[in-house]
């Protein structure tokens, strides 16, 4: 028990940066992060012997957290939407962001992918996490073609938003 | 703007994430402290604690079900119309515990790890499907009012063809109107809103703003 409890954490130790990213693009507040982040690792230890050994860790992990967030984000959708743009600078950022053009462009890409519905935002998550096509559609459960249609569609649409946005 | 452009602000997002070693005892739950928290049980996810109210909710019903067996039981038939309309409704009630016994093999169904369609849309059908079983316990309206009904009653005053019948037609024709009308499509009824509660309502609403939301996604 021991020992899965130690290959589990090293798991998930070695993917943190997948479920830090996928909270921070479905949660605008930090307690709603932590609370994201308990219940997508619950899911996932819970959940360890659904995990196929001929898929890879990481995709499956996305599968689970992505799953956990959207569903997560529904629930508190409300809560979300009344949550201010100031408020939504969250701890992170202010811990590792110096004021500089890269801290306002992640800024603004953040804010624009959180301004994405929920599947438009699993998808362009797994795009920009570098997924292959194959691997997105297996993962969101649409065809390759679909994914390539609608990736393209919706960086046209964060192109243009951050341009307008600079402008 | 190039697609380069956006994966390069992507990536240095990654980077910043790296060197401030982010995942740290005080910003973040991932860290062995939380994890034994969680491994007590005291997190529930949402769907767990859906299924246990649900779990409570047949319980419950088991024991109404008992109640009104024991209590035509009792009567001995010695009013048919009180038996009847206690059984008719204890039929209901078993009906409403066969849904909500559903909704938990289906919540137990759900299952994280399959495509993020497939879950997402299980999870908005389960949020909508408690609409149907709502509509179907409206049907035993009218058997709340025929329990005191006697055929001696009914022959011997008048009260009870200007009063009581009227009453129970009227919530007869209100059942049968409310059954076919509490559905997904009249959803957005005022009148419905109003019955289902604000909260219930908000939840169907967005389960069936989403179940729209991933038939769209699916078309591309």
């Amino acid at each position: 028990m021991q020992q899965g409890k130690d290959d589990f954490l090293k798991l998930i130790s070695e993917n943190k940066g997948i479920i830090i990213k996928i909270c921070n693009s479905y949660c605008n507040n930090k307690t709603d992060r932590e609370d994201l982040a308990q219940e997508i690792i619950y899911t996932l230890w819970k959940g360890g012997k659904t995990f196929n050994s001929d898929f890879k860790f990481s995709t499956w992990m996305y599968r689970v957290a992505l799953n956990v967030a959207i569903s997560f984000y529904r629930v508190n959708k409300k809560l979300k939407n009344n949550i201010s743009l100031t408020e939504t600078d969250i701890e992170i950022e202010d811990k590792i962001f110096d004021a500089t053009t890269s801290e306002e462009n992640l800024n603004l890409l953040q804010q624009k992918i959180a301004a994405l519905k929920e599947l438009d935002k699993a998808l362009i998550i797994l795009y920009f996490e570098e997924k292959s096509y194959k691997e997105i559609a297996e993962i969101i459960g649409i065809t390759e073609t679909n994914v390539a249609t609608k990736v393209s569609r919706i960086k046209e649409r964060l192109k243009q938003d951050i341009t307008n946005a600079k402008k | 703007m190039e697609d380069i452009e956006l994966k390069n602000m992507w990536k240095a997002y990654e980077q910043k994430i790296d060197e401030a070693k982010i995942l740290n005892l005080q910003s973040w739950a991932v860290n062995i402290k939380t994890f034994e928290y969680l491994q007590t049980h005291k997190a529930q996810s949402k769907l767990k604690s859906l299924s246990i109210f649900k779990r409570w909710a047949v319980v419950l019903g088991i024991l109404w079900v008992v109640f009104l067996a024991v209590l035509a039981y009792g009567n001995h038939f010695l009013n048919p119309y009180f038996t009847i309309s206690v059984i008719i409704l204890m039929l209901f009630s078993i009906i409403a515990i066969a849904i909500y016994i559903k909704h938990i093999l289906l919540i137990q169904q759900i299952n994280y790890s399959e495509s993020i369609i497939d879950v997402q849309k299980k999870l908005a059908e389960l949020q909508s499907s408690t609409i149907n079983g709502l509509r179907i316990l409206w049907l035993q309206l009218p058997f709340y009012t025929t329990f005191f009904w006697s055929t001696k009653w009914m022959m011997s005053d008048i009260k009870f063809w200007l009063i009581a019948f009227p009453i129970t037609l009227f919530f007869t024709l209100l059942a049968i109107w409310l059954y076919k009308n509490i559905t997904l499509k009249n959803v957005n009824k005022k009148w419905l809103k109003i019955l289902l509660g604000n909260k219930e309502w908000t939840s169907i609403i967005k389960a069936k703003e989403y179940m729209n939301e991933i038939e769209e996604f699916k078309r591309g």
